[in-house]
């Protein structure tokens, strides 16, 4: 067996990593995957009939089209249509159910009813020869090769910190915040909110003259297509996402700030200077930036996930026996209360402290930092120093894919790798399990 | 036919030199290292001198693929379905290497083919769960035991420090007392000195009197000190039984608080024991899956405990396993992690400060060394030359000529290095080579006499027969009958059966006859004069320092003796073994 020399085995699964952004699927043993979509959906409605749209479809202007988010931090949240996603990114890779395994990621804060429900239907809908569940940053380590690690995901809707370790992820360990992509989002719309500046879905412009800033912008519409708001709001993620790539984390004590020019589709340039700095050093502290309009604020996140699921139930620490020495500890493992927001390295450190003593060194070791947001220029340099500093007892040490398109799926990536390798195919769930051994012990003993 | 014979034909000349010496290479053009034959033969002489520069036969390369291509067969493969793992009833599908036909008869021949990855599937050996009503007596044997434990070790504990209560207040009592007591003599010394000060005037008696009266004071208070402590001391060490009783009640309920750690619901430790053999003992994992708020060490401990009393009623218990498992100790646990706790919790000062000793420490190692060997050098340097060496090779001019070369190659060299070394050093002045112990100790080998008998033959030989005479004078004298002491005087000695080799030997040179041994006897004997300071010339050589007849014969001597007290110890040595070993196989130790 020439395949043994890795421990690979192939057997054609599928790998689906829904995501809050974009939803990746594609084959086991591959090196990208075959399709990214983004997670939402179209809905047309067409007098009586109403139909659903996925993938490019979802970019043709249209009236009575309303785009919907499929998943809200990584988790679905309109099952009906998610359902109908899938299938239709099954049909697309023309998959052929009885021959392959399916995997999924999930993120770790889903609940127990959220993964029954997934597991059931799943099992309903398709007939997967074989099925699991991985939770994302086990991928993640699994794509690094690093079983003993701490993942750092900065996604577009949350930013995680989870210890892993064997690769199985510590929950109760781990952190989430809503300080990332969005949040990042809603900081630059609100500023252009603040200045005035419209936008409108470069399609619907007819013709523009260059402005700079402080002159209103010139342009004029084409008149014919009726769109949804939430159409141009979905076509607004673009905008965003170009804004969001002039972003730069400011270096220690830096009073220079170069200039960006960023242009809109009205043909309205703004000139960006420390605000790009600014806005991006958000993601180290949230509240240094104030907003005028409230309504986009996001409520105050210390990183902790709440009632994970009755069985992990998160209970303040009550001990029954205090000694000084324990109370010692306590006090420097539980959160503080005075603490409600924490800055990516906050939560990083937060995380480090509440990893048994033991573990900590390994871990700090190796810390992964992989998403979207993590592309920000001098973020992981920010990241590192300050790592540093807040622990001076430990060597930090970074681990950051260099390409770029690998950062972003490295979720994908890592189940990629999970799934062709030969000891995984033991792992498997088949239906028939699913039905003689029921969803409870399979939540227990098999998707862990 | 070649070219040339065309071109002769047509009347075309041409220079001759080259074209010959270019045909000539190439006349034996080798494709695959052949030469051509038959028609390609003639077809290249055809060419002539107009061969190209380059053979081109890209024919090659074609013609070699389509051989490949024809040995080239591609080994088959197959997608076969198979099962990962016996108990799983999945079918998935993978390529193997093999025909159909062959993977099936290999599959027919042994059909419980295990999948190649299953033995990774490792199961840990956890001991089975208990039914609950074992368990609950199990807990209740720990919390006995717990309970009986804690009040013994808490009740010794509180003795002792009710003990040392006392005893601290008793000093303090007895502290008190000393300071009133101080207190009161400050108070009267006051008053002397007020005496003292109104009747200054007053004579001596009066003096002698308050003096008096003082020392009977003092008197008065050593009296008093010893009635205070008797009363007291009796009282001291003994705790009253109501004191005990309260104490045993406080230390119970006290135990009963500390009781809780035991609480551990059946359920609980079921779920415990659950999550161990689905996470394989790894206890991060466990901790963070277990639904309570138990520390990890509790974990541990509770399932260690359980698991020591599930395997002591085994039947073939594995003892090394159950004192492993018994030697966890969770508070020594928690120590420990305080400490590392603690250690992480430096700040970077502190780690600052730390790494700064440790450079420090090595600097102030390699200073030392640096020392030691500075001193060393200097040693050496101050020691003189050892005398180990036979000197026989610098009898000769030639040799002392040799010796003194080397020396002064030596003294340069060592000068260099100094210089090179430490410039601010003063450097030692070189010794003399005069003072040189070797030329000193040729010198001392020669008595007076001898250098006198020397010095006048030399000059007998180099003047004139005229002096023949007093050479035969010389003769006389020693032809004379000398008594004993003027023999010895004269170092004459009659050789009587002795043999003598011709010629003149130095008696320095002369054999010893005891050294007539065995080589592996010589070094012992050596050893053995090595350990008690005797001169030995180094090696297997003996000679004494001054090799007079009566030292050498003497040296002679003790050589021998030592031989047999070698021998002797030898053969006693081998006795006793002898002795041992007929005891040892007699059973009589």
């Amino acid at each position: 067996m020439s395949n043994t020399v890795y421990g690979g085995d192939e057997v054609n699964a599928i790998i689906l990593d829904p995501g809050t952004y974009n939803t990746r699927i594609g084959y086991a043993g591959d090196d990208f995957p075959k399709i990214i979509t983004p997670s939402y959906y179209g809905e047309y409605s067409n007098k009586d009939t109403t139909k659903k749209l996925f993938g490019q479809d979802l970019l043709i202007p249209r009236s009575n089209f309303e785009i919907k988010p499929l998943l809200k931090e990584g988790l679905i949240s309109d099952w009906d249509s998610t359902i109908l996603q899938f299938n239709h990114l099954f049909n697309q890779l023309k998959i052929q159910q009885s021959e392959q395994p399916l995997l999924l990621t999930e993120p770790i804060w889903s609940s127990t009813e959220y993964k029954t429900k997934l597991i059931e239907s799943v099992y309903e809908n398709w007939q997967f020869s074989g099925f699991y569940v991985a939770k994302v940053p086990t991928c993640i380590s699994f794509q690094q090769g690093r079983p003993n690690c701490l993942v750092v995901d900065l996604g577009h809707d949350t930013i995680s910190v989870t210890p892993v370790v064997d690769g199985i992820c510590l929950i109760k360990n781990s952190m989430k915040t809503n300080y990332s992509g969005k949040f990042l989002n809603s900081i630059i719309e609100d500023y252009l909110q603040d200045k005035n500046i419209v936008w409108e879905p470069s399609y619907k412009i007819k013709s523009k003259t260059i402005t700079k800033y402080p002159e209103p912008a010139q342009f004029q519409l084409k008149s014919g297509i009726e769109t949804t708001n939430s159409y141009s709001q979905f076509l607004k993620l673009q905008m965003y996402h170009e804004f969001k790539e002039l972003l730069m984390i400011p270096e220690k004590g830096q009073t220079e700030f170069p200039k960006r020019i960023f242009e809109l589709s009205t043909g309205q340039q703004i000139t960006l200077e420390k605000e790009r700095f600014q806005f991006a050093d958000c993601i180290f502290e949230p509240k240094s930036y104030e907003f005028k309009n409230k309504q986009l604020e996001l409520p105050p996140s210390n990183g902790e996930i709440k009632n994970l699921n009755p069985l992990n139930e998160y209970r303040p620490l009550k001990r029954f026996k205090k000694s000084e020495q324990e109370e010692n500890e306590t006090a420097s493992t539980t959160p503080n209360p005075d603490v409600e927001v924490r800055g990516l390295s906050q939560l990083i450190t937060h995380s480090l402290n509440l990893i048994d003593i033991d573990l900590r060194s390994s871990i700090a070791n190796n810390i992964i930092v992989t998403g979207g947001v993590s592309l920000i220029p001098g973020l992981t340099e920010k990241l590192y120093h300050e790592l540093t500093n807040n622990n001076p007892g430990l060597k930090i040490r970074l681990h950051a894919v260099g390409n770029q398109q690998e950062r972003i799926n490295q979720s994908w990536i890592g189940g990629s790798v999970l799934a062709s390798l030969g000891t995984f195919h033991q792992m498997w769930v088949t239906k028939q399990e699913y039905e003689e051994v029921g969803i409870d012990r399979l939540l227990n003993q098999r998707f862990r | 036919m070649s070219a040339n014979d065309i071109l002769d034909v047509l009347n075309i000349s041409r220079d001759d030199n080259q074209p010959a010496k270019k045909k000539q290479k190439t006349s034996t053009p080798t494709d695959n290292g052949k030469p051509l034959t038959g028609m390609a033969r003639e077809l290249y002489n055809l060419v002539g001198p107009n061969t190209p520069p380059i053979n081109l036969s890209s024919s090659n390369y074609i013609s070699n693929k389509g051989k490949q291509n024809r040995q080239f067969r591609p080994s088959p493969w197959s997608k076969v379905n198979f099962t990962p793992g016996k108990h799983r009833n999945i079918q998935l599908k993978h390529w193997v290497k093999g025909s159909e036909e062959l993977l099936k008869q290999e599959n027919e021949s042994d059909e419980k083919k295990e999948y190649f990855f299953e033995k990774f599937n490792i199961k840990l050996d956890i001991p089975e769960f208990i039914d609950e009503e074992k368990y609950e007596t199990y807990m209740n044997e720990f919390k006995d035991d717990f309970r009986e434990e804690q009040f013994t070790k808490r009740k010794a504990e509180r003795m002792r420090q009710l003990e040392e209560q006392k005893k601290q207040k008793k000093i303090e009592e007895k502290k008190e007392e000393e300071k009133r007591l101080e207190e009161k003599k400050e108070a009267e010394k006051q008053e002397e000195v007020k005496q003292d000060i109104k009747k200054e005037g007053e004579t001596k008696q009066e003096e002698n009197f308050l003096e008096e009266k003082k020392e009977e004071q003092k008197m008065g208070e050593k009296s008093v000190e010893p009635s205070v402590e008797p009363s007291k001391e009796p009282s001291e060490p003994v705790i009253t039984e109501e004191e005990q009783r309260s104490e045993d009640e406080k230390i119970k309920e006290e135990v009963k608080k500390e009781l809780v750690q035991f609480d551990w619901s059946y359920q609980e430790t079921k779920e415990l024991f659950n999550l161990c053999q689905i996470y394989e003992l790894k206890w991060p994992t466990i901790h963070d899956r277990f639904p309570s708020n138990h520390r990890v060490e509790d974990l541990k401990e509770q399932f260690y405990r359980i698991c020591v009393k599930i395997l002591e009623t085994e039947e073939n218990k594995n003892q090394n396993l159950i004192d492993s498992l018994k030697a966890f100790s969770k508070p020594r646990e928690l120590e420990r992690k305080q400490y590392l706790e603690n250690l992480l919790k430096r700040t970077p000062a502190e780690i600052a400060e730390e790494e700064s000793l440790v450079i420090e420490a090595r600097r102030f190692e390699l200073a030392a060394k640096k020392m030691l060997l500075e001193r060393s050098n200097l040693l050496t340097l101050l020691d003189s030359p050892q005398s180990t060496q036979n000197v026989s090779q610098y009898q000769s001019s030639q040799g002392i000529s040799n010796l003194y070369n080397n020396l002064m190659i030596y003294d340069k060299h060592q000068k260099k290095k100094q210089a090179h070394q430490q410039k601010q050093e003063p450097i030692p002045p070189p010794i003399p080579l005069a003072a040189s112990s070797s030329i000193r100790r040729d010198k001392v080998f020669q008595t007076n006499l001898q250098q006198y008998l020397a010095s006048f033959l030399k000059q007998a030989h180099h003047t004139n027969p005229a002096i023949k005479q007093e050479a035969n004078s010389i003769q006389q004298l020693l032809s004379k009958r000398l008594t004993q002491k003027e023999e010895e005087a004269y170092g004459l000695h009659y050789h009587g059966t002795e043999k003598l080799t011709p010629g003149v030997t130095l008696r320095s040179q002369q054999k010893l006859p005891g050294s007539n041994q065995r080589q592996s006897v010589l070094k012992s004997v050596s050893a053995v004069f090595q350990e008690m300071d005797l001169p030995t010339a180094g090696g297997t050589m003996w000679k004494p320092v001054m090799p007079t007849r009566k030292t050498m014969s003497k040296y002679d001597e003790l050589l021998r003796s030592v031989v047999t007290m070698l021998d002797i110890k030898r053969a006693k040595d081998k006795l006793e073994a002898e002795i041992k070993l007929i005891k040892s196989q007699k059973g009589m130790q």
